[in-house]
């Protein structure tokens, strides 16, 4: 029998040797993988897809394990990785061909799938350039994992530039034009001040009347990213507003602050749902000093009278052999997320277009939190609330420390949509 | 719920709770779906109450029973048949009307609501209910201006006082602040009892608002305005302001003042902080004064405040008044000089300390003496009197008496008998901060070989009386005569850290830099990371990054690893700074 201190020595002699990286050179075969844990073992979840990624950008290939042990991956037993593995905190277990041979049989028999991750998708954020990081959930976790991105503005869509990306994302912009409607209780504000100054500018740069006009041009060319094959993720209110800049083609919904006309009284009966991506038949919010737009959101966080309060949320489960793009959506450590506010919540049922995917909802509840559709050649991903680790979110919080959440189940849901464009397209059944 | 609403309720409650001599075999009706509603079964519950309504269309217990089932199920239009069916049977209760309001105003129909209400107050006359129900329904229906609408009618036909607390919750909730106080006011005069309410409410207002709200109550200059002022002061943050505006209103409070400050209190409770303490403090002395017959405790308890908030001048004020008061009992006088010590060992008045506790030693219990002991020792080691501070705590065998033994010892140098005495002591003695640097000063002692180093004992002793630049210089003396895997490495770090914290960055710099060069994994683990952060603090990032980088490269197990990703993070900008 080994004692326990020779054995405490060996295990701390192979630890050592295990992580005494190269520091330089060509990668060196340290194991025949390295599998990234995804449940409750992993030390860093949200850093675990920038590893990912990073090993796609340098050219290297990875898989996805939907649905075992959380949604691991499968990455090559570089050095490389395995310095950026332990640089990021990533919890990364190496492994040989037959414990893959035999995972793989594993997940042969159950419902999980394997799905091979080739290319690191090019990824675009919507957001003004003077923007800080900190106020957009996405931006935020792209920072925090390590993936790149570049920011473009209303000037690069309109100007095309959005056929150089795979994966768009857009945030709380307000694509009806109004300043998501704090233009009157915020009056003042230096911030505003500049947003009001800022995107008046752009709009008369591009030749547009207005505000509310550019960003409803602006919503047409997200729209025909989407068709052309693109990814698009949307937060909070940018989702529900893109809807309605779509829908509103030719109709005043913008209040006079913004336009100088007072909105169509009767604008609700006059949008083309056809055009929007995944709601209809909605109601839109005549007053201009309310900060809410229509009776998509189910929460009303900015009506004193209609606000509901925040519960939990819970992700469904699909079947990764059959459909494999709604469960990358999904894939999770947690089923059930508390909730969390933005200026959109969540999306009430009865709005949605019919086949649309529920991805998750709050049993018994008329909304649903996080949904996906398909317009055209593309797939597009709508997620409710401003930030999930910062539930009542209000205007000139602390921004959100990352480092301090590196388990974020809702942080979670943003990265795998940005992984889930990695995926070879011949795995993507629907 | 209205109050007609709570009655009813409780009428049918107490129909259900027989005596058990008297209860039948079989529950009646209403009883098994009372039983069936606190299951959940809330379906099953609403078909027995609709049955009990098939035979009694008025039954008010019957009525409120289902529509408790139904709103669970969202489903509480579905009774409005019943409702009719029941009105139009005689003569209907205010409870009864108050039913149909809200079931009209779930099921949308805004213009049968009116009718309901008129009849309502028809029979009521002076009753402000039926428009207090309308308005909730309405603000249930998500009908703001209705809600209105209808407590302003109430107003027109009651005076000027009807209806208060509804405006006044509207306001708060519209955010229109001005309203929100005036009505406020007239409905906490009118109903006392609504202040806490008002509060709470109000509390709420955004910043941007705050200004108005205490500028309301200050024009109002009434009982009721000034206390809520107070309140909110102090929950806003300003707990000193809070209660320096109660000391002001006196005059209006008059014999309020006294329940004011008791408010007051409430709110500071469990409050942690400097500012708090000062304002119980305050709080407490202004109570001494107002409240002749216990002035000596209120005196005692300020004075602890002012000592627990740093303000050993008022507390040394309310001790004094409190060794002439006459009338103070022995077991106050006892407390009240125990007091004293700690202030004056905080004022460096150890002479002074040692005779008053020498005083008052033998009516001491057991656990105040060794806590006293204890300060009166560490007074001592301020005072760089260690002899001194070894007899006050000579036969202190407490772990917290041990804990200070032991830093007396290592101050001497005697390193072999303060590691036993800190390990005797356990992690666990004294306060977080003084447990946090014993056990780092364990870890610093056991890696040296030497059972006696009076120069690291002098070292330290002049960190601990704040004389950091000549701790450090001698600290790095010290790190000289030691090996560096047996102590030196640790030593020069902890010179290194002193440099820091002093702001000397060059030498802090210097230091960690000799220490990353030693390679003694833990040190050096610990020295890369304070030399990355002083890096990423003079705007040298790249230089930060490629520190920590290497760090956890050559270290991933260091202690200091996941801080060292979470500054390179910072220094990476994938988090925000701060």
């Amino acid at each position: 029998m080994m004692r326990r201190r020779r054995f405490l020595e060996i295990g701390a002699a192979s630890l050592a040797a295990a992580t005494r990286w190269p520091q330089a050179g060509t990668p060196r075969r340290l194991a025949d993988h390295f599998l990234v844990p995804m449940d409750e073992t992993q030390s860093d979840h949200l850093k675990a897809y920038g590893l990912t990624y990073r090993l796609l950008a340098r050219g290297g290939k990875a898989e996805w394990f939907l649905n075992y042990r959380a949604g691991s991956f499968l990455l090559p037993g570089d050095s490389a990785t395995a310095r950026d593995a332990a640089l990021a905190g990533v919890t990364i277990e190496p492994v040989d061909s037959g414990t893959v041979f035999q995972i793989k049989a594993e997940i042969a028999q159950a419902n999980m799938d394997a799905v091979p991750l080739e290319k690191a998708p090019k990824v675009a954020v919507y957001a003004p350039p003077s923007a800080a990081p900190w106020d957009d959930a996405v931006t935020m976790s792209l920072q925090y994992a390590g993936i790149e991105f570049e920011k473009i503005w209303d000037e690069e869509v309109v100007g095309d530039k959005l056929r150089t990306f795979d994966w768009l994302h857009l945030h709380h912009e307000d694509f009806t034009g109004q300043y998501s409607k704090f233009f009157l209780n915020y009056n003042g504000a230096p911030w505003l001040q500049d947003m009001v100054e800022r995107n008046e500018r752009m709009a008369r740069k591009l030749g547009f009347k207005d505000v509310p006009a550019d960003k409803r041009a602006v919503a047409f060319a997200i729209h025909q990213f989407v068709d052309r094959g693109g990814f698009l993720f949307a937060m909070c209110t940018a989702t529900e507003t893109l809807d309605l800049a779509l829908a509103s083609d030719g109709v005043d919904i913008a209040a006079s602050f913004a336009d100088g006309t007072p909105m169509d009284g009767n604008a609700t009966s006059k949008m083309d749902w056809d055009r929007a991506l995944a709601f209809q038949g909605a109601r839109l919010e005549q007053s201009p000093s309310m900060a809410l737009y229509s009776d998509i959101d189910g929460h009303q966080v900015n009506s004193p009278d209609r606000r509901q309060p925040l519960g939990s949320f819970t992700l469904f489960n699909f079947s990764a052999k059959i459909d494999p793009v709604a469960t990358m959506l999904v894939q999770n450590h947690r089923q059930v997320i508390p909730d969390f506010y933005g200026l959109t919540t969540s999306f009430m049922k009865n709005r949605l277009k019919p086949g649309i995917t529920v991805l998750a909802d709050e049993p018994g509840a008329p909304w649903a939190k996080y949904i996906r559709g398909e317009r055209g050649q593309g797939t597009w991903a709508f997620f409710g609330g401003h930030d999930p680790e910062d539930p009542q979110h209000q205007i000139g919080d602390a921004p959100t420390d990352l480092s301090l959440h590196p388990h974020s189940p809702g942080y979670r849901l943003l990265l795998n949509n940005v992984l889930f464009p990695a995926a070879k397209k011949k795995e993507l059944k629907t | 719920m209205t109050a007609g609403r709570i009655l009813a309720l409780g009428w049918m409650l107490a129909g259900t709770a027989l005596p058990a001599q008297e209860r039948p075999q079989v529950p009646d009706p209403a009883t098994r779906a009372f039983d069936l509603e606190r299951r959940g079964q809330h379906g099953a519950a609403a078909e027995i109450y609709r049955t009990m309504l098939a035979s009694r269309p008025a039954d008010l217990g019957a009525l409120l029973g289902l529509e408790r089932s139904l709103t669970p199920q969202n489903k509480v239009a579905d009774m409005v048949p019943s409702v009719r069916r029941a009105l139009s049977g005689g003569d209907p209760s205010g409870a009864l009307f108050g039913i149909a309001v809200r079931v009209y105003a779930v099921a949308g129909m805004a213009d049968s609501v009116r009718p309901i209400v008129d009849r309502w107050v028809a029979s009521e006359p002076g009753s402000e209910a039926p428009y207090q129900e309308w308005g909730s329904a309405a603000l249930g229906a998500r009908d703001r201006i209705q809600a209105k609408a209808a407590y302003l009618l109430g107003r027109g036909r009651l005076g000027r006082d009807a209806l208060a607390a509804e405006l006044a919750q509207l306001a708060t909730i519209e955010s229109d602040y001005e309203t929100a106080v005036r009505e406020w006011l007239v409905a906490v005069e009118k109903t006392p009892a609504y202040r806490s309410a008002a509060v709470s409410l109000l509390a709420q207002a955004a910043v941007a608002g705050r200004p108005t709200v205490l500028r309301q109550l200050d024009q109002a200059k009434t009982r009721p305005a000034e206390r809520i002022a107070a309140t909110l002061t102090i929950r806003w943050g300003d707990p000193v302001g809070g209660i320096r505006r109660i000391e002001r209103a006196m005059p209006v409070l008059a014999e309020q003042s006294i329940e004011a400050l008791q408010d007051g209190l409430d709110e500071i409770r469990g409050q942690a902080g400097r500012e708090f303490g000062m304002a119980k403090g305050i709080a407490l002395e202004l109570l001494g004064a107002k409240a002749p017959g216990q002035a000596t405790r209120y005196w005692l308890e300020s004075a602890q405040a002012y000592a627990d908030a740093g303000d050993q001048g008022s507390a040394r004020r309310m001790l004094s008044r409190l060794a002439a008061d006459p009338k103070a009992s022995p077991t106050m006088a006892a407390s009240a000089t125990s007091t004293l010590v700690t202030v004056l060992v905080a004022e460096g008045k150890m002479e002074e300390a040692t005779k008053q506790f020498g005083q008052l030693k033998a009516v001491l219990a057991e656990e105040e003496r060794a806590g006293l002991q204890v300060r009166l020792a560490e007074g001592w080691i301020r005072a760089g009197k260690l002899d001194r501070a070894e007899q006050a705590v000579a036969e202190d065998s407490t772990v917290d008496g041990l804990a200070v033994r032991g830093r007396i010892r290592l101050y001497l140098g005697d390193l072999g008998q303060a590691s036993s005495l800190m390990r005797f002591a356990g992690p666990f003695a004294g306060a977080r901060d003084a447990s946090v640097s014993r056990t780092t000063a364990l870890s610093l002692i056991q890696v040296i070989d030497e059972d006696s180093l009076p120069a690291l004992g002098g070292a330290l002793l002049k960190l601990e009386r704040r004389d950091s630049a000549g701790a450090a210089a001698a600290l790095e003396q010290v790190a000289a005569m030691l090996p560096p895997d047996r102590g030196g490495a640790e030593v020069l770090l902890l010179a290194g850290r002193v440099h820091g914290g002093l702001g000397s960055r060059p030498d802090a710099e210097r230091l960690f830099q000799q220490v990353c060069g030693l390679k003694i994994p833990a040190s050096a683990a610990a020295a890369g990371y304070e030399l990355a952060r002083i890096l990423v603090a003079t705007d040298r990032k790249a230089l930060a990054i490629e520190r920590l980088e290497e760090l956890l490269v050559a270290y991933p197990t260091s202690a200091v690893a996941p801080q060292a990703r979470r500054l390179l993070d910072v220094a990476k900008g994938a988090i925000p700074p701060g």
